[in-house]
């Protein structure tokens, strides 16, 4: 019905046109220290209107899903495309694609609008008790389970017609541990763009334990100490310099803007045992979608090929501008939101080390577990938080301390990568460009040097 | 139909479902927004939300749910969704009641301006541009990265089944600018400048433009500096990530009350050195968490948090309020409509001492400050460590020159108590703190 609708409102555009339709519905359950939280669940549904008028883009979206209401956020849209117009100095260009009339469903084994309610509740509740029996440190915990289950419509006035479903479930703890007046606390998450089955693949529980035991090691642990060390990151939190470090970078706006990959296209960026890639079509990928939200579809973009920058991430108009194939990087977090261009599944390729063979050349480093927040500049200077930093004594793992916050730069840190693991993962993250969005987040445990900003 | 018409419509829906007890939260929200990127104006956006989110209690079992569509139909919809989302709950032991009504207080002067809120998207892209043309007015060396300024028009409105029945309108203008500083082939840092007003005539485009091109510029040719540890100046937007994130987070009543917070069975201790008073005012005239009811309705007020050093109280909910006999501070806090209320400050107000930044500058025999920091706060435990980025060397109580990228690390609950100044010049921060430069002692500083 709602296609049909934005159909008809299409006809009476001006310039080129796009409507976007976003239901976003989801089910959160929390459980606080063993008491359940309100059980939530909703849906946020809207329209936008993206319109292109003698080279301006203007933007307008409503929650009102009527007729004369979609007409006026179009006329919105152009008036201020037109009004804009005078002020901007670039006219933008966009790259050819051919309107595509698809419709798209992850594919699911347990699709969850069957899901039993009542199950899924006492599941995280059992998480919750076996966390909380982990260890007498352990004061409290939060566990919380979510599914989002988007469904996209994208429709535009050069007659492309897509409807996509969207379903992520996720899900996360968070470990509180005190001993003596100190205080310590872990997270972790599991999660992917499927049904229910994921549960399966990846039982909350498991991740639920590495926080515990994670949050009652380092409870009477010290700080790490600062400085440069040779570290190992684990496959958890590689993808943290895969998308924070170096994508980013690779994202042509960005790029357009003066990044430090901007006059690297062909030149060695990295070490040779370094490929890096950004996937939209990754299978259970958090960033997985088959076409992106300017209606282009998805590919697997090769941006850093044994050590060489190869590619950029693109939307249609930093395509034409590039002068490449648009590469279906323009997303948007919600119909509220104009596609930007943001990573999809972000990773570095495995390699072919065991654990044991990464540490055993470090004399004194250490191997970095558990990712916290990251950021980056578009110089490639970067920063991200880890949990948890088990020292390295001449290649044998021995204490646990509490983590730091690495920093570096992207490309000095590539450099000096020189092994990497057989143990890569995906796994989901957020990511906030302007806007927030899902991403996936990829790699195997790899060798390098960074600084970390420790005790004295 | 009015807000308030939609909550008191589906009240009734969930008595009907029989519910013991019920809430509902209707908002409205228009955003009007300019994006600049590179440069260049990159986007307009209007956005209308509305949305309403309800909650219903049945033996003490709760469901929350919620819907963009504010009608009739939808309305019923999502009652009938919240009753039975609690129908496959399981009791939670802790609950005791939603809050009852209290007296309002009159509204805080100032969060709704009609002039403001009747802008245009092309006034605030003006906005926009004179910020940027200020920018560039200053240095041609100065260039904008990005930034984004929105205006936001809002109305809120709660019902209760125990006779709770508000509503409020406020308006909101916020602006940032990022930029940067070329010269010789050489970058400055990124410097960010904003601004947060209730109303356009508070609002000072021109302040940001020219602050953040100074920012840029002052940072340009930056020199490297030995490890050391020392002392640092934290300026408003810093002091507030880094202090007061973990304070926020430890006089939350609810962490206290699950063994989260570092203050826990604290109250009446010297948690902090004497310079530090911090009181959480709902009321503050113009503030920009002010309002005069909190999220789930319940008067705002004045809490002292922190008095000369000493914890004074924690912030409540009503639900943590019960869990303990006693009264919400009206601290319930929802990021939107589609939220659970939790608690939150609503402005945290940092006492302001009497010496300007230059008289705090001064004092620093061998010390940086801070305009930017770049990494990661643990909320509980306070350790922080990360990029100090627009930061500059202080010897013999003198700038001396831009910092290279370096390092900062320790620990906040250690810092507020090697408090040795605050400034005189508060300013509204991004996490509703108000708080001026701080001077601190004993920061580890980490060369690159």
């Amino acid at each position: 019905m709602i296609m049909g609708l934005l159909k008809e409102s299409l006809k009476k555009s001006s310039g080129y046109a796009e409507l976007r339709y976003h239901k976003r519905s989801s089910l959160t359950i929390s459980v606080k220290d063993g008491k359940i939280d309100a059980l939530n669940s909703g849906a946020v549904e809207g329209v936008c209107a993206r319109t292109l008028i003698d080279g301006s883009w203007g933007f307008a979206s409503t929650t009102l899903l009527e007729k004369g209401k979609i007409k006026k956020i179009l006329d919105d849209s152009a008036s201020l495309a037109k009004a804009s117009k005078p002020k901007k100095k670039r006219a933008v260009k966009l790259a050819d694609v051919k309107p595509v009339v698809d419709k798209y469903v992850v594919p699911m084994k347990i699709d969850p609008r069957k899901a039993d309610r009542e199950e899924l509740v006492r599941l995280v509740i059992d998480v919750d008790k076996d966390v909380r029996g982990f260890s007498k440190t352990i004061v409290s915990d939060t566990i919380n389970f979510n599914i989002v289950d988007d469904h996209l419509a994208f429709l535009s006035s050069d007659g492309a017609e897509i409807s996509q479903r969207l379903v992520r479930c996720y899900g996360n703890v968070m470990v509180v541990a005190r001993e003596k007046g100190n205080i310590a606390s872990a997270y972790e998450s599991i999660g992917e763009q499927s049904g229910l089955e994921v549960l399966k693949k990846t039982p909350l529980s498991d991740v639920g334990r590495t926080a515990a035991e994670r949050a009652s090691k380092l409870v009477s642990a010290k700080v790490a100490p600062a400085g440069l060390f040779p570290v190992i990151l684990e496959n958890r939190i590689t993808g943290l310099l895969a998308h924070e470090a170096v994508g980013h970078c690779a994202e042509a706006d960005l790029v357009y803007g003066g990044s430090f990959l901007a006059d690297k296209l062909g030149k060695k960026v990295a070490s040779e045992k370094v490929t890096l890639i950004d996937d939209g079509r990754f299978a259970g990928g958090f960033g997985t979608m088959k076409y992106d939200d300017e209606g282009v579809p998805t590919e697997k973009t090769v941006i850093i090929d044994k050590g060489v920058c190869r590619s950029f991430m693109h939307s249609r108009e930093t395509a034409l501008h590039f002068g490449v194939k648009p590469t279906g990087n323009a997303r948007a977090w919600t119909f509220e939101f104009d596609p930007i261009i943001r990573m999809r599944n972000t990773y570095i390729e495995g390699g072919d080390y065991a654990l044991e063979e990464l540490t055993e050349d470090i004399k004194d480093g250490f191997f970095l577990k558990g990712g916290l927040g990251g950021q980056a500049d578009f110089d490639g200077e970067f920063m991200f938080g880890t949990q948890e930093a088990v020292r390295i004594k001449n290649g044998r793992l021995t204490e646990s301390l509490r983590g730091v916050t690495i920093s570096g730069n992207a490309f000095e840190v590539l450099k000096n990568v020189d092994a990497i693991g057989k143990d890569m993962i995906m796994r989901i993250g957020m990511c906030g460009k302007e806007q927030v969005n899902f991403a996936g987040i990829g790699g195997a445990s790899l060798r390098t040097k960074v600084l970390m900003g420790g005790a004295k | 139909m009015s807000l308030n018409e939609f909550t008191r419509l589906a009240l009734k829906y969930c008595e009907k479902l029989g519910a013991d007890e019920a809430e509902a939260f209707a908002q409205s929200l228009q955003t009007t927004e300019v994006v600049l990127e590179r440069a260049e104006i990159q986007n307009e956006r209007v956005k209308i939300q509305r949305g309403i989110g309800i909650r219903i209690i049945k033996d003490g079992k709760l469901g929350f749910a919620f819907a963009s569509v504010l009608s009739k139909s939808s309305i019923e919809e999502t009652c009938r969704n919240a009753s039975s989302l609690a129908n496959v709950s399981i009791p939670n032991p802790d609950w005791v009641s939603l809050p009852t009504l209290t007296k309002l207080p009159k509204s805080p002067s100032g969060l709704y301006d009609e002039k403001t809120a009747q802008m245009s998207g092309n006034e605030v892209l003006n906005i926009a541009i004179q910020s940027y043309d200020q920018a560039r007015k200053v240095d041609k060396r100065v260039h904008i990265d990005d930034g984004k300024f929105s205006l936001f028009s809002t109305k809120i409105a709660i019902s209760n089944s125990h006779g709770i029945e508000a509503e409020e309108k406020a308006t909101l203008l916020q602006g940032y600018l990022i930029c940067m500083a070329k010269e010789h082939g050489k970058a400055s840092s990124m410097a960010f400048e904003y601004d947060v007003t209730r109303s356009e005539k508070d609002f000072s485009p021109e302040k940001i433009g020219k602050y953040a091109a100074e920012k840029a510029l002052s940072s340009l040719h930056p020199k490297a500096v030995k490890t050391f540890t020392g002392k640092v100046i934290l300026d408003s937007e810093t002091a507030a990530e880094i202090l007061m994130y973990p304070i926020i987070n430890s006089i939350n009543a609810d962490n206290v009350q699950r063994g989260r917070s570092l203050f826990a069975g604290k109250i009446g201790e010297q948690v902090a050195s004497e310079k530090l008073t911090l009181v959480d005012d709902g009321l503050l005239p113009k503030g920009i968490g002010s309002s005069s009811f909190d999220m789930e309705g319940v008067s705002h007020q004045k809490t002292s948090v922190i008095k000369n050093g000493k914890l004074e109280g924690f912030l409540h909910n009503s639900f943590t309020a019960n869990k303990e006999k006693t009264k919400s501070t009206g601290n319930a806090h929802r990021e939107g409509y589609n939220m659970l209320p939790l608690i939150s400050v609503s402005n945290l107000i940092v006492k302001a001492g009497k010496k300007k930044l230059d008289n705090l500058i001064s004092q620093v025999d061998k010390g940086i400050i801070v305009r930017r920091f770049s990494g990661n706060i643990r909320p509980d435990s306070g350790e922080f460590s990360g990029i100090a980025k627009q930061a500059s060397y202080i010897e013999d109580g003198e700038i001396k020159y831009p910092l290279k990228e370096t390092m900062i690390s320790g620990n906040a609950f250690y810092a507020i108590k090697n408090i040795i100044e605050i400034g005189s010049e508060t300013r509204p921060t991004m996490l509703r703190v108000y708080s001026p430069p701080i001077l601190v002692d004993k920061i580890n500083i980490l060369s690159k």
